[in-house]
């Protein structure tokens, strides 16, 4: 604890100075618990002069010193940098170096060259320190670079003076006190500029040229936290050099070192997706989340103790963007989806109905909204409302849907023109600018998918009738978008218009697709086998990869003795190559697993009776 | 009464301009929170109309809130947000009911009821758990979110400042700082849900400061998002004109702008515009302070498209506007000159009947150009508006000084309008005129009562010159003269066999003036020395009586008691004044005058002085009437002498008692001149004619009963008693007192030429010392007057007694030598016992009082 006995109120008489209104006050506030004034006033004898006393000059530069510490603890930096280098200067030019050098490095080259040996070599040491921290804190890490050597030579020599200087400095009646030890000031500069360096070029992509210095930081005298970042930084190093065994490694290593790291966490589970190791995955997102809920205790903890805490002097913007962590509940939501779409139903049915339950709750504990935004609500909605109907919880799949319908219901547009995306436009921003203009289509869109699960449901519960319905306020909600290609008038779409996957049209499409099947299905159950053949038929063509669609268009054509087109159309659709990039799109759009199922052995043995009264 | 609107003012809370806009609000169910803008909070009870609690906070309140199940109450001041629970606000009016009326409860914040310590907060918000406060920091709008449970910071979202919007506020009209606003906006599928048990709780969150939205128009405006998450939504309207919000749910990461007013945002709130609906608002309401006013509503099947969106109505009406408030259709805004109305299903129906944009705004700035006034005045902030169960719609505002008032707006209003054109604005206009009649009647009577206070400060005033006058420029004026003195009596009274000498003053009012209500004669009473016995403590005494009315030429007769026997020693000093107090006329407003002058004026009338010879007894001659009626009074007085012989004889014994005595000689042609004098022009009882035949008798006569200095001695019956030259008397301590007046003839020793010239000398006998050095003080003091009415003699100045005169001064040297010595021996205390001392300094006394001298 800092206390006022530090800062006593130090006046010089200045006579005969040149400059006798150099006097500076300063109003110190550290952290409310008690503020003072320091009167510094510097006497800086002309150079024919009284000669200096050596100790004045000490006190002086003493209470530079403190004064600089908390201007820099209150983020003061441009006006602490001005006090030391002022400082400096008239202890320059006492000495008789009146050339002042412009460059700052070269200015604290000659300062420490004229100063030599002797005893206020120290006191300047210590300033020197102080402009390192500030370079540091305002990212000035070229400078750092340039003067790197010079620096650790000031780390050795102060480490040597302070061991010698220790024993007679508790005996002696003036101590001059500092506010922060130098000693430990010099740890943490130390350990901070390797990693700020580090950050630096791995955000640069010179991974191979930061590992050695990370690595040599690791072993530093220093605070967990610190070192945890030094094996972090490592990690991603390795991640980046496409070693991701030893990059799990080092995140392992950071973990043991500060249990709190969650940034190793969460590039451990990267790597894990990287490496396409599910379980490992699902089991990082599941540990990052319960850390994640954990109350954040660090950060003020850190603060408390420290006058300079380490964060004060590591704000880079690499370094920042290399320790950003999701906020909990978008890890919560990808734990979710992860668990949904690798047959793990039930927990992630659980995960989402947590997920659910903490964006309704008043109390959003841990909750921080920076990092990847979550989706939309009616989309986390459907995802859950998918995730259930795949856990057979039909009912409440329904409610669920229910709530996005009765929202969203009153919003809907009577009539949607989507108009072609020009090609270079990215999705991302397709997005953007959806989500600022209304969300017509998207609202659309998934009012839509709202009922198409809802019909999904009804066929899980074999309610047929209702099946039909739900699936036709689908379709005819689908029909309300048209799509308006560049000169040409606005058009229902067809199915050679859809370019890229994931695209609104593409969505409509396939909704369009799966509306038309599950009704088809549907009045196939009911023996309307007319009206379903023309459904699948459609379904068909607005949504080819339909495998649903496909099949029970074969088995209607059987059953009204149309066995050949039948064998065609199975045959078509089992040779129809699934694209790869159905994973990407959400979960609610998905064909359903619920639904009445076709046996393939019994349409295969089908094939071949066929096959062979043809060939008979 | 038809379009008559009645102000009702229920308190007064005097305050000048503040820094900050005053801010009321309902809260704990019909109580009224005040804060002006200064370091107090009021806390009014609407029912009781009396003020219930004041609670000083250590800076400027900013705003307050209380939490919704009303047990806790936020405040916030420059220091920080300070949370204190209501039974500390309602403690003492609960706790002595019978002393309801008392003064109200005073609650100091202290840091004990800190809650949060975030400097500068402008603004609070309680919404659900979470307390919002929105501050201001160098150029950016802070709103942080704390629990407030624990007052534990959830988050905090920062916004820019548009300051240039800002600068031009500073410099503007009104010179106040305005407030941020923080409103909660609630969609009202969340509020009114279908079911009845989720209904309570709701209703309990939504309170004051919350508007609760038609759902349409709540997913509109603030996205489908909180919608889904039935989430409330923070609205801030920012003095720089930004209309931002901020949903709770899911976690937002900034403040996102709905709309800008580009001038300081006044009110925001809600309105159902349409009749249609089941009484959702319809209608988000923004005001700017230059006049600007926008209407959001959600619009169905518009132009193209379809589907419902929003549409904005922007307007002006005239600027500045000091505050507003919304009921289910209307607007209430305060000019700080008018109240006005407007009507917002007008502005937003020429909308619905047009179809083109350009048209439509233009309709709606027709109907905002024409508010009707409600004819108040001076209304800087407003509470929100109640419907009572008439259908009266009741506003309380505050005025600029202060003043909380109840507006209670017609009930016809409606119906009065509805007709449209002429009819309505001749209707308007008789109304107004009615409501001009009403409040000029309430300054009438305002200027009658200031007239007669008036009238009566200028009586005072009158009044206070006339007694001025006497006491500055005219001293010489004897009191009789004065238009308004007073007399006194000394009379000696029994009661419960105790004597005392009670004091009957008479305030006699001769002046042309009327000494009104609120004049008071204050008598002081205090002895000229303190008996050795009661020490230092200068006993004076106050008496102060009121009086009505004392129309001229009435006397004002007030009785007091000025001593008991055997305790004050005389003479005694009755200093009279009359004393005007200000509280009685102006009330309070006295307080409040400049000046440090207390609000009394006291105007002293004359000093009376009641010496030994008042406070006489005299004994009746033996064989008068007397002694056969007042038996009993004479045996109670013999036994009283008994017993006080009994303990004097105890001590030093009645029989060594030597008799002291001291005389005054006076010459009888004096004697005769000054009272014949007085004889004639006082004395109409035919005793005038005798007197001259004996000037001893009548000089006796004339000390014992006249009245020097406006005291009479009161005896009844006594001075008709004078049995001759001689007057036993008791002294006030009961010892026996002798005065005796005898002619006497001084021969002119030096030349023996003249005729003997006749004096009356009057001795005073008695054995108490005090007796006879009060009643010679008292005799000298007499004739001293006397002389000084007594017409001028040239013959009389001749006869100075030369040698007399020497030999008096020689004697007056000799004694002069003798105290000295004795004070010399008592300074260095050789020889002389103490006892010695006192008895050689008694000898330079008699020896001073015999002194042969005569008065002419």
């Amino acid at each position: 604890m800092i206390t006022s006995t530090y800062f006593g109120v130090v006046g010089f008489d200045c006579s005969h100075t040149r400059r006798s209104s150099g006097t500076h006050v300063m109003r110190l506030h550290l952290g409310g618990e008690f503020s003072c004034y320091l009167y510094a006033s510097f006497p800086f004898p002309s150079p024919a002069g009284i000669p200096p006393i050596a100790d004045h000059t000490r006190v002086e530069l003493t209470v530079v010193y403190n004064a600089c510490v908390c201007s820099i603890a209150r983020s003061q930096f441009s006006e602490a940098e001005l006090l030391l280098t002022q400082a400096t200067e008239r202890l320059l030019q006492m000495k008789g170096d009146g050339s002042v050098a412009s460059d700052p490095s070269e200015f604290w080259r000659t300062a420490l060259k004229s100063l030599g040996n002797t005893a206020l070599n120290a006191c300047v040491m210590n300033l020197l320190c102080l402009q390192w921290a500030i370079w540091l804190a305002t990212c000035q890490l070229k400078t750092i670079q340039g003067f790197q050597d010079e620096l650790f030579s000031v780390f050795e020599a102060l480490g040597v003076w302070g061991a010698e200087s220790s024993v007679p400095r508790s005996e002696s009646s003036d101590v001059l006190l500092l506010v922060m030890d130098q000693r430990r000031l010099i740890e943490l500069l130390k350990i901070c500029t390797f990693i700020a360096q580090g950050a630096e070029r791995l955000s640069e992509g010179q991974s191979s040229e930061a590992l050695p210095g990370l690595q040599t930081a690791s072993s530093l005298p220093a605070p967990r936290t610190l070192i945890a970042y030094t094996h972090l930084l490592s990690g991603s190093c390795l991640a980046h050099m496409s070693r991701p065994q030893m990059a799990l490694q080092c995140y392992r290593m950071a973990l043991e070192t500060d249990p709190r790291c969650v940034c190793a966490l969460y590039r451990s589970m990267l790597i894990y997706r990287q490496l396409g190791n599910t379980q490992a995955e699902i089991q990082a997102l599941r540990l990052l989340h319960s850390t994640l809920m954990l109350p954040s205790t660090t950060e003020s903890a850190l603060a408390a103790t420290h006058l300079l805490p380490p964060s004060l002097l590591l704000r880079s913007q690499s370094l920042s963007s290399l320790l950003l962590v999701p906020s909990a509940l978008s890890v919560l939501h990808s734990l979710a989806l992860k668990c949904v779409l690798h047959e793990r139903v039930s927990e992630g049915v659980e995960h989402y109905l947590d997920l659910l339950a903490t964006l309704h709750s008043e109390d959003q504990h841990g909750v921080h909204a920076e990092g990847s935004p979550l989706p939309k609500l009616p989309e986390l909605y459907l995802q859950a409302g998918a995730a259930l109907l795949m856990a057979r919880r039909a009912a409440d799949c329904m409610a669920l849907c229910d709530e996005v319908i009765t929202t969203a219901l009153e919003l809907l547009p009577e009539k949607v023109v989507l108009e072609e995306q020009p090609e270079e436009k990215c999705e991302a921003e397709t997005r953007a600018l959806c989500a600022e203009g209304g969300d017509r289509v998207g609202m659309l869109l998934w009012v839509g998918a709202a009922y198409l699960l809802q019909g999904h449901c009804h066929t899980h519960l074999r309610d047929w009738k209702q099946a039909v319905t739900h699936y036709t306020r689908c379709f005819n909600l689908l029909v309300k978008v048209h799509f308006k290609k560049r000169g040409c008038q606005p058009q229902i779409p067809s199915t050679d218009m859809v370019g890229m996957q994931g695209t609104d049209l593409c969505i409509l499409q396939r909704l369009k697709g799966l509306s038309l099947a599950g009704r088809g299905i549907s009045l196939t159950q009911t023996d309307q086998l007319r009206e379903a053949l023309r459904d699948l038929q459609l379904s068909m063509q607005a949504f080819p990869e339909c495998t649903g669609a496909g099949l029970w268009c074969g088995e209607v054509l059987w059953r009204l003795g149309r066995r050949r087109e039948a064998v065609a159309c199975w045959e078509k659709t089992w040779n129809f190559t699934p694209q790869s990039s159905v994973q990407s799109l959400s979960v609610y759009l998905q064909e359903p697993q619920s639904g009445p199922l076709l046996d393939s052995t019994e349409l295969r043995r089908r094939i071949q009776d066929v096959g062979s009264t043809v060939s008979v | 009464m038809e379009g008559r609107c009645a102000v009702e003012t229920w308190a007064e809370f005097g305050f000048s301009g503040s820094s900050c806009t005053p801010r009321l609000k309902f809260g704990f169910g019909t109580d009224v929170f005040l804060c002006t803008g200064h370091d107090q909070v009021y806390v009014f009870s609407s029912q009781e109309r009396k003020l219930t609690a004041v609670i000083e906070c250590p800076g400027p309140v900013t705003d307050l809130v209380e939490s919704h199940d009303k047990k806790f109450l936020y405040v916030a001041c420059r220091s920080g947000v300070y949370c204190v629970g209501s039974q500390f606000l309602s403690s003492s009016a609960q706790s002595s009911p019978a002393d309801a009326s008392s003064s109200p409860a005073e609650l100091k914040m202290s840091t004990e009821f800190l809650a949060v310590a975030e400097e500068g907060v402008l603004s609070l918000l309680l919404v659900g758990s979470v307390l919002l406060t929105l501050s201001q920091r160098d150029t950016s709008w802070i709103l942080t979110q704390y629990r407030s449970s624990n007052f534990e910071m959830l988050r905090s979202f920062s916004r820019p400042l548009v300051s240039a919007v800002v600068h031009s506020d500073t410099g503007g009209t009104t010179g106040m700082r305005r407030r941020p606003l923080l409103i909660c906006v609630h969609s009202s599928a969340v509020a009114a849900p279908p079911s009845p048990p989720s209904t309570s709780s709701l209703e309990a969150t939504v309170s004051v400061g919350h508007l609760c939205l038609e759902p349409v128009l709540f997913k509109l405006l603030f996205g489908i998002d909180a919608a889904l998450t039935k989430s409330p939504v923070i609205l801030c309207g920012l003095p720089d004109g930004c209309l931002c919000f901020l949903p709770l749910r899911p976690p937002a990461t900034r403040l996102k702008v709905l709309h800008s007013l580009e001038q300081p945002v006044v009110f925001v709130g809600a309105s159902r515009v349409m009749e249609a609906g089941p009484g959702h608002a319809q209608c988000l309401v923004a005001v700017g302070e230059q006049g600007r006013v926008v209407l959001i509503k959600s619009d169905k099947g518009g132009s193209e498209g379809g589907g419902n969106r929003a549409v904005l109505i922007e307007g002006c009406v005239q600027g500045p506007v000091m505050c507003g408030c919304v009921d289910t259709k209307r607007l209430y805004y305060s000019t700080g000159s008018d109240l006005l109305v407007l009507d917002l299903s007008e502005v937003s129906s020429e909308r619905d009947g047009n179809e083109g944009d350009v048209e439509t705004s233009s309709m709606a700035a027709a109907a905002l150009q024409s508010p009707t006034s409600l004819n108040v005045c001076r209304v800087v902030a407003l509470a929100e508006p109640t419907c009572n169960t008439a259908g009266e719609v009741q506003l309380l505002g505050l005025s600029v000084r202060g003043q909380l008032q109840r507006i209670i707006l017609p009930v016809g209003r409606e119906d009065a309008r509805l007709p449209k054109g002429g009819g309505r604005s001749v209707r308007d206009l008789l109304s107004a005129i009615g409501d001009v009649c009403e409040r000029a009647s309430v300054l009438k009577t305002a200027i009658k009562s200031q007239n007669q206070i008036l009238r009566h400060l200028n009586q005072v005033l009158n009044i206070s010159f006339l007694l001025m006058a006497g006491t500055n420029t005219k001293e010489h004026l004897p009191s009789q003269e004065k238009p308004i003195r007073c007399r006194a009596t000394a009379s000696w009274s029994r009661l419960l066999q105790r004597d005392s000498l009670n004091l009957t003053c008479v305030l006699d009012n001769s002046s042309p003036y009327v000494l009104e209500r609120g004049w008071t004669l204050s008598i002081a009473v205090f002895p000229l020395s303190c008996p050795p016995g009661a020490g230092t403590d200068s006993s004076s005494t106050n008496f102060s009586f009121p009086f009505h009315n004392l129309l001229p030429g009435e006397t004002f007769e007030v009785s007091l008691p000025l001593a008991a026997a055997g305790e004050t020693s005389f003479p005694v000093t009755v200093s009279c004044s009359l004393v005007f107090s200000l509280t009685g006329l102006l009330g309070e407003e006295a307080e409040n005058l400049p000046g440090p002058r207390s609000s009394c004026v006291s105007l002293p009338l004359s000093t009376l002085t009641v010496d030994w010879l008042h406070a006489l007894q005299v004994c009746a001659p033996i064989g008068t009437h007397r002694k056969a009626t007042s038996q009993s009074y004479n045996a109670t007085d013999a036994i009283q002498a008994c017993l006080r012989s009994r303990r004097i004889s105890s001590g030093r014994g009645e029989t060594e008692r030597e008799q002291h005595s001291a005389s005054v000689r006076v010459s009888s042609e004096l004697l005769s001149d000054t009272l014949m004098l007085k004889g004639s022009d006082l004395d109409a009882q035919g005793r005038s004619k005798s007197a001259p035949q004996n000037v001893g008798l009548s000089l006796l006569e004339w000390l014992l009963s006249d009245a020097p200095g406006g005291v009479t001695a009161g005896r009844q019956g006594d001075q008709i008693a004078l049995g001759g030259s001689v007057v036993r008397a008791h002294d006030p301590n009961g010892h026996a007192v002798k005065l005796t007046a005898k002619e006497v003839n001084v021969m002119e020793e030096s030349t023996g030429k003249e005729e003997p010239l006749s004096t009356v000398e009057v001795q005073v006998e008695s054995s108490s010392m005090a007796a006879v050095c009060g009643l010679h003080h008292a005799l000298l003091r007499r004739i001293q007057t006397m002389l000084q009415t007594a017409p001028e003699r040239a013959a009389s100045t001749k006869r100075i007694q030369s040698l007399e005169l020497r030999r008096a001064l020689q004697r007056a040297e000799r004694l002069l030598q003798q105290i000295r010595q004795s004070r010399i021996s008592g300074a260095f205390g050789v020889g002389v016992s103490t006892g010695q001392m006192t008895q050689s300094l008694l000898a330079v006394y008699q020896e001073l009082r015999e002194n042969p001298l005569l008065i002419i």
